[in-house]
């Protein structure tokens, strides 16, 4: 009887262990289930476009930590003309697409995902006119148009960027997966796109400019512009790090444009302006 | 002014006295032309590796001077003769930046610098300064309106494919 009640009590404990184990085990499987049903969802759709234009806005802060806006007026909304007449001729017109010139004296020019540019200070003192910075605000462009950063912060940061950010979004608020995408999306304009990335800017920049009816050589002549400077010059060492070489992006330009684009002309008055809206930049 | 620049080009001198003489050498066989256009009339025609002297930028075309002759030459047959014994920050001396003043050399920049590989990684938010951006933001309306004054006409081609 002892051990009968021994045995019943152990079988009773047995069960009850089993049951609770199964419970547990149920529960975690359901959960684990869940979560890998819901990133596989996540992962076959892409970051979406108002996730995409969050992101880059943190970064277009991020940026503007490091160097304020000039402070001139004139000068930013034309900028802005130029680059919002640019956006009707992409296959993303309706982005919230915004530009800004850096007080910076480096010489560069940023995308942020969701339509924020930059060019510096730096780089607008030294195009000739409207069609170089067009040039310049079309490569920019294609890096938001093609996703470029997007990739490189997927790849780079080791994140489901995506899944993590459409199950963050599930929550309904914007969160630390956010603020780490900020931050790892900044550092990758510390490193680069990809080079190959850098030339399909390149190549449909050009194209871009032209459709908005810019000469389609102000791009080319900015590089010309940089193939010919100093390259030891320290206002050059970040834009040189992170590009091609300007000769091996000027060789690319020259195979694919040849004898194609020698009747597009730009408007005289656009030359003028350039000049009026620069004058005070200093 | 055009007659001065002539006699300049003429010469064979810098259009600025601080000018530093631009040069640069061709890529492969190309033509002098006596205008900025394919269909002007060849003047002469220029070897692979020809030195020639740059006087004057025009969109896709340069204004040169040479041993062959003076002429339009396209610009991306050029490439520069940079020297490469430039070391750090002593002014850019771009051969092809005409600049907007006409003369030669990358303009420096006055101000603070910012945007270094360290500044990028340690960056913080500067919230007010992208709430300012927002405000000189453009409507498409307003963009048109720009292209209309600038005479700037839409034109149809699709982009090259990658080759």
């Amino acid at each position: 009887m002892y051990k009968r009640t021994i045995l019943v009590t152990g079988l009773v404990l047995a069960f009850t262990g089993t049951a609770a184990a199964f419970d547990f085990d149920w529960q975690k499987a359901l959960k684990v289930g869940g979560e890998t049903l819901q990133k596989v969802q996540a992962a076959n759709k892409t970051v979406d476009e108002a996730q995409e234009i969050e992101l880059g806005q943190g970064i277009a802060a991020n940026l503007l930590g490091t160097s304020p806006l000039l402070d001139n007026n004139r000068v930013q909304l034309y900028v802005n003309d130029v680059g919002r007449w640019l956006s009707l001729h992409t296959e993303r017109p309706n982005l919230p697409w915004q530009f800004g010139v850096l007080e910076s004296t480096d010489l560069n020019a940023f995308a942020t995902p969701g339509g924020t540019i930059f060019v510096t200070k730096g780089l607008l003192m030294n195009l000739s006119n409207e069609s170089e910075l067009a040039g310049v605000l079309a490569h920019e462009m294609v890096h938001v148009l093609s996703k470029h950063h997007l990739a490189a912060l997927q790849k780079s940061a080791r994140m489901d960027l995506a899944g993590d950010l459409a199950n963050e979004a599930l929550k309904d608020r914007a969160g630390p997966i956010l603020d780490k995408a900020v931050k790892a999306g900044t550092e990758v304009y510390a490193r680069g796109l990809d080079k190959s990335d850098e030339f399909e800017a390149d190549r449909k920049g050009i194209i871009i400019a032209t459709r908005a009816g810019y000469d389609p050589y102000g791009l080319p002549a900015v590089l010309q512009m940089l193939d010919a400077a100093n390259a030891q010059d320290s206002s050059l060492a970040l834009m040189f790090k992170t590009h091609p070489a300007p000769r091996a992006r000027l060789n690319l330009l020259d195979k694919i444009m040849a004898d194609n684009f020698d009747n597009y002309r730009a408007p005289v008055q656009t030359d003028k302006r350039f000049l009026a809206a620069l004058a005070q930049v200093k | 002014m055009k007659k001065c620049f002539l006699i300049l080009m003429m010469l064979g001198l810098p259009l600025s006295a601080s000018a530093v003489e631009q040069t640069a050498f061709t890529i492969r066989s190309t033509e002098i032309k006596k205008q900025p256009y394919s269909d002007a009339q060849t003047l002469a025609t220029l070897p692979d590796k020809a030195s020639v002297k740059i006087v004057l930028r025009k969109g896709g075309w340069v204004s040169i001077s040479s041993a062959q002759g003076s002429g339009w030459v396209k610009m991306l047959n050029l490439r520069s003769n940079s020297t490469g014994e430039e070391r750090g920050d002593n002014g850019l001396r771009s051969l092809f930046n005409m600049g907007r003043s006409g003369s030669s050399g990358i303009t420096v920049a006055t101000g603070v610098r910012g945007l270094s590989e360290e500044d990028l990684k340690t960056a913080s938010p500067n919230p007010d300064e992208l709430a300012k951006m927002k405000n000189f933001a453009v409507s498409q309306a307003q963009a048109e309106k720009f292209a209309r004054v600038g005479k700037l006409n839409s034109q149809t081609l699709d982009y090259i494919p990658a080759q």
